[in-house]
């Protein structure tokens, strides 16, 4: 297990390289530049290509890339260019924000989910299925920015329960976790369920019948279990998510986050701050993969890639 | 082993009152998508200012929106937009996660850690970010949208047809056929894919939903279908702004986009029920 | 207030949410207020005016600058209490303020101003100091501008958000990182603290009493606490207002200004424009390479229906490219634009764009069909549909492609556009000059004009004027000029408009300045 684990890690490593080249190559790839960012109504050609020399935006492609990787094999992340502040600082400010919503949201999917899906898959066909089903598809039918706006008419505007937006006090969470939330509730819902009600027709199962284990027991302790493993992979599938994908919530409800802070270094193309920002977020997300490949791999052998032959 | 007659399938594909509902409700979104030009009352981009954000009425059964164009025609061409933009995107990124997920869950060793390689990059990213990214590379447009779309999905249908493919290759019926002599070919098309294409097809389905909340994501952003083409996101973006005073400009869009999405999963159970169905002859 | 550790505040503040504040939000104390800024003004990264690319309303109430500018866009003491200049325009004296301190202590004189204008130096913001040859100290409470070249501007630039004064001490200790965690100035606010993207907390300076001539309360604010949020959906700050979450929400966008009349608390004041919509012509392809038909575009656009019908009768017409208010927008009105449809029709007649029965035109068999651009705010969205359906009316067919707005750009400079739907903020005639100027084609001179004729105009208004009579004068024969060519159809001409809660502050009758800045906040009153 350990030299599994070792093994993926070092994997890494390759990956990390070919990930850099790919997102310097996308970023540059967007049309756009910038210097069209910075420079305002009164200054002249002369100035933008001093700016442009000063970033170094006139030097080839491939030197540049050099030139960025170089930096960050040694840790620097760089500076901004249309927002100034060093690439590692402002990720870092943001990160707190992305995490506390994202990882608040991704318990609340998965325990809500895997309730949710649980009881379904026992009580099959029954009304609470359909009905549990049914509810969970609340969060995953509108769009995120529609649900946030409706939380807000309903709890903050008519209940006055909660703030209507912002990052200054806790109560200010629950809203945008809710939506975010939600919005996993159902995929998770589901595939817990569906793995549920196919594992529950293998082998093991009718020879735990039985052997006279009682079906709360098999349901909860065996079942659940095996079933369990595709619903880990669709919850690591939603790592990324949690870091960088609460955009639109992020925009309704008025909260910074990794999210915002990468759409907007992308319209303002604000290149070494998009490139910081998606490197972290893959790296972030490769090592969340790891961990789920992991414990993947803890409950079920059969994981580990080996050749059929 | 028996073959299934073909009829008894397709009748087989909706063994539930409800999925049959459903389906036949998707069959109507379908026609009111396709025929669109014939159906709605106007053309949907009239304009007409003077009645602005008019509530639903006998003229205008939806309401009127902020240029004075008839909210139910623009509901009916948003369906095509919409429908169709999320359909062959889902489409576009289904087969191909599942060709590649196959194959490197089936052959493991190197072609499954570069076939993985390539798509896990697309998917430590999360969908708007990178359909963000994409469209902003392609430039606007519905076409832009589509490719997006199916880059953002393609991981999630490849990296769950690997686990499934590798969870299955090792039962006792894969080995007997290894051992009868049974080529690789037959083993994925007879063995795995049938068994291992239930879970994967179920987050289709519900992937056609996302899609559809995707595009109008992109359109809440600005981009996607251009206009004066409606889409039902972009409708429901620049309809928020009359949240209060005009709430059926959002109001109608989002009840065909969930309506849109529940049928889809309720047919989406259907097809699940059947397939398991056959399924378990095939092991019998 | 205690400053943690810089490297745990992002992450801290965020886990630490549960002791940010011990009212629920909704609820501030008294003397307390909370306003969103406007759009335009998010996503700054730091409070440095003189590095920075952005400057916001704290800029504005932390920092005093020596002049100000006022509604009637003439500029008034404010640091400066007098000045001069020689007839030359090479030299200019200003007269200091008795009795200014910074936040820190630091007492403000000339050799603050002598550590001052040289530190732009090697900044985006150089040009506005690039005028100045030397800063002479004549005595504490007078400094001599040495100038390279006369410079009629030279107000306008001092009194820019970008000229507001720091503290020597405190700029030059932080370094790179001034403007996030300290900003220290002269000004009416003092920073508590600042989260980018997110607010700027500020506290009243309570020994503050030189405020500018042109507001009525020139000593310390009345306002103890003052946040400025930033929101960017539109319908969260109408909802945040409505909740008594914020106080004033001080730019909102046409399309949801109906919406505030529904608020029986809300109160709307506006303040007359910033700038302008236009509609920029390619020059350079055809079918516009013909100013006829640049012109019969420009005259299809029905300015008035657009502000009554778009934007509920508030704003006004623009005919021509300056913001009303400016002196250099008073042309000799038969080059102002003004919708005249039936003018527009003869003129494609005459240029052979002949109209088949539905009203499509077309010539040797060619349709006329141009791409119509658009940028992806809904402001710009909603404004260019209707313009399609009004050159529509005149049998142009335009297509809509919507940008975002870095992308834009870069297709501008490619020059393929043929129409586009662009704005400025900018209330200065040298505007004429950024966008028209033959030495910027593509972007931001989008109708990729260039004329020999205009470029020699525009070189005289520029740099050729040495008193500001002179300035304008040539600007309005620069002006002229480029009407007569077509190059744009002007639009409309915005107001910045204000909401406000009645119940919780009082805003003054008249917004003072060209935008809503300190003068106004000094005015404001929190009632109990």
């Amino acid at each position: 297990m350990l030299g599994y684990a070792i093994r993926r890690l070092l994997a890494l490593v390759p990956v990390f390289f070919v990930v850099s080249g790919v997102v310097f190559l996308v970023v540059h790839l967007v049309p756009g530049d910038p210097v069209d960012n910075l420079i305002r109504a009164g200054s002249s050609p002369e100035q933008r290509a001093e700016i442009v020399a000063r970033y170094g935006l006139d030097r080839s492609l491939i030197e540049q890339y050099v030139t960025w990787l170089g930096r960050l094999v040694s840790g620097d992340l760089g500076t901004a260019i249309v927002m100034r502040r060093p690439v590692a600082t402002l990720i870092w400010d943001n990160l707190g924000y992305s995490l506390s919503l994202g990882g608040l949201a991704l318990v609340f999917s998965a325990v809500a989910g895997i309730a949710a899906g649980a009881v379904a898959a026992s009580y099959r066909d029954r009304w609470i299925d359909h009905g549990l089903m049914g509810f969970s598809l609340l969060g995953s039918t509108v769009p995120t920015f529609w649900l946030g706006l409706l939380m807000i008419m309903l709890f903050a505007v008519q209940l006055g329960w909660v703030p209507v937006s912002g990052a200054r006090h806790w109560t200010s969470l629950i809203l945008p976790v809710l939506t975010v939330g939600l919005g996993g509730t159902a995929l998770v819902a589901r595939v817990t369920r569906i793995a549920m009600i196919e594992t529950a027709r293998e082998d093991f199962v009718m020879l735990l019948h039985a052997k006279g284990v009682s079906r709360w027991n098999i349901q909860i302790r065996h079942v659940l279990r095996h079933a369990l493993i595709p619903v880990v992979t669709i919850l690591s599938l939603r790592i990324g998510l949690i870091i960088g994908g609460a955009v639109t919530v992020e925009y309704v409800f008025a909260r910074p986050g990794l999210g915002s802070l990468l759409i907007r270094a992308l319209s303002q193309r604000d290149y070494p701050l998009v490139q910081g920002c998606l490197l972290f977020l893959a790296m972030a997300v490769m090592l969340g993969t790891l961990l789920g490949d992991l414990l993947q791999a803890a409950m079920d052998p059969r994981q580990r890639d080996e050749a059929i032959r | 082993m028996s073959r299934t007659h073909p009829l008894k399938s397709l009748m087989l594909l909706t063994p539930t009152p409800t999925s049959a509902v459903a389906g036949f409700a998707l069959v109507v979104l379908i026609v009111l998508a396709v025929f669109a030009p014939w159906i709605s009352p106007y053309p949907y981009d009239v304009q007409n200012l003077s009645i602005a954000n008019q509530a639903p009425s006998a003229l205008h059964w939806f309401g009127t929106d902020d240029f004075g164009r008839d909210v139910l025609s623009r509901v009916i061409f948003g369906a095509r937009t919409s429908l169709s933009v999320s359909l062959v995107s889902i489409a576009l990124s289904l087969s191909g996660g599942v060709v590649i997920g196959a194959l490197c869950g089936y052959l493991g060793g190197w072609v499954d850690r570069l076939g993985m390689s390539v798509v896990d990059i697309t998917w430590f990213f999360p969908e708007i970010l990178l359909a963000l990214l994409i469209v902003a590379i392609l430039g606007p447009g519905s076409q832009s949208t589509i490719i997006a779309i199916a880059i953002a999905y393609l991981a999630q249908f490849t990296r769950l047809t690997r686990t499934q493919i590798i969870t299955l290759k090792r039962q006792t019926y894969v080995e007997a056929s290894l051992s009868m002599g049974a080529g690789p070919l037959h083993i994925m098309m007879r063995r795995l894919l049938p068994n291992a294409i239930a879970p994967v097809l179920v987050v289709a389905m519900l992937s056609t939903g996302n899609a559809i909340l995707l595009e109008a994501t992109l359109g809440f952003f600005g981009m996607g279908a251009q206009p004066p083409v409606p889409s039902w996101g972009g409708m429901m973006s620049t309809g928020s702004a009359q949240l209060f005073n005009a709430p059926w400009v959002i109001l109608w869009p989002g009840i065909f986009v969930a309506l849109s999405v529940v049928f889809i999963n309720l047919f989406g159970d259907g097809v699940l029920r059947a397939l398991d169905v056959k399924a378990r002859m095939r092991t019998q | 207030m205690t400053i943690s550790n810089r490297h745990l505040t992002g992450p801290l503040l965020a886990m630490a949410l549960a002791g940010g504040s011990l009212l629920p939000a909704g609820q501030a104390a008294a003397a307390d207020a909370v306003f969103v800024l406007p759009s335009s003004q998010a996503g700054a990264p730091a409070l440095d005016p003189i590095r920075g690319s952005l400057v916001t309303l704290a800029d504005a109430l932390i920092y005093d600058g020596l002049v100000t500018q006022g509604a009637d866009q003439d500029f008034y003491p404010h640091l400066a209490t007098k000045w001069e200049t020689t007839p030359d325009g090479m030299t200019w004296t200003f007269h200091l303020k008795e009795g200014v301190t910074f936040h820190d202590g630091e007492p403000f004189n000339a050799e603050t101003i002598a550590w001052w204008i040289p530190k732009f130096a090697g900044t985006e913001n150089a040009y506005l100091v690039a005028g100045i040859d030397k800063v002479e100290v004549v005595d504490a409470k007078t400094v001599r501008f040495l100038m390279k070249h006369p410079d009629a501007n030279l107000l306008y630039n001092l009194s820019s958000g970008f000229m507001g004064i720091p503290s020597p001490k405190a700029y030059d200790a932080e370094g790179t990182n001034y403007g996030v965690i300290v900003a220290v100035g002269t000004g009416p606010f003092k920073l508590e603290s600042f989260t980018a993207g997110v607010e700027s907390v500020l506290v009243r300076n309570d020994d503050y009493t030189w405020g500018a001539e042109v507001a009525a309360n020139r000593g310390p604010a009345k306002i103890e606490k003052l946040t400025l949020r930033e929101i960017a959906d539109s319908s969260t700050s109408f909802l945040e207002l409505k909740t008594g979450g914020v106080d004033a929400v001080i730019d909102v966008p046409s399309d949801i200004l109906p919406q505030y009349a529904t608020l029986p608390n809300a109160t709307i004041k506006s303040q007359s424009g910033f700038g302008i919509y236009y509609m920029p012509i390619n020059t350079t392809v055809e079918p516009f390479t013909d100013v006829n038909v640049r012109k019969a575009v420009a005259l299809a656009i029905n300015q008035q229906e657009i502000v009554d019908k778009l934007f509920g009768g508030k704003g006004l017409a623009a005919h021509n490219f300056l913001i009303a208010s400016l002196p250099e927008s008073k042309v000799d009105p038969k080059y102002n634009i003004s919708y005249d449809p039936e003018q527009a029709k003869s003129l494609l007649e005459a240029a052979g764009w002949k109209a088949a029965a539905g009203g499509s035109r077309s010539k040797d068999g060619k349709p006329l069909t141009v791409t119509l651009w658009s940028q992806s705010d809904s402001e710009f969205k909603r404004l260019t549909e209707v313009l399609q359906a009004q050159l529509k009316a005149i049998g142009v067919n335009a297509e809509i492609t919507v940008f975002d707005t870095s992308s834009i750009r870069a297709e501008y400079k490619k020059g393929t556009q043929q129409l586009a739907v662009r704005s400025y903020g900018w209330n200065n005639a040298d505007i004429l000059d950024w966008f028209f100027s033959g030495e910027r084609l593509g972007y931001p001179n989008v109708s990729m004009w260039k004329d020999a004729k205009a470029d020699e105009l525009r070189t005289t208004a520029l740099t050729g004027s040495k008193t500001l009579e002179e300035r304008i004068a040539n600007f309005v024969t620069y002006h002229e000029y480029v009407l007569s060519q077509y190059p744009f159809a002007p639009i409309y001409e915005p107001v910045q408009t204000l909401a406000f809660n009645k119940d919780r502050i009082t805003m003054p009758e008249v917004i003072a300045g060209p935008q809503f800045s300190a003068q106004t906040v000094l005015d404001i009153d929190v009632k109990d």
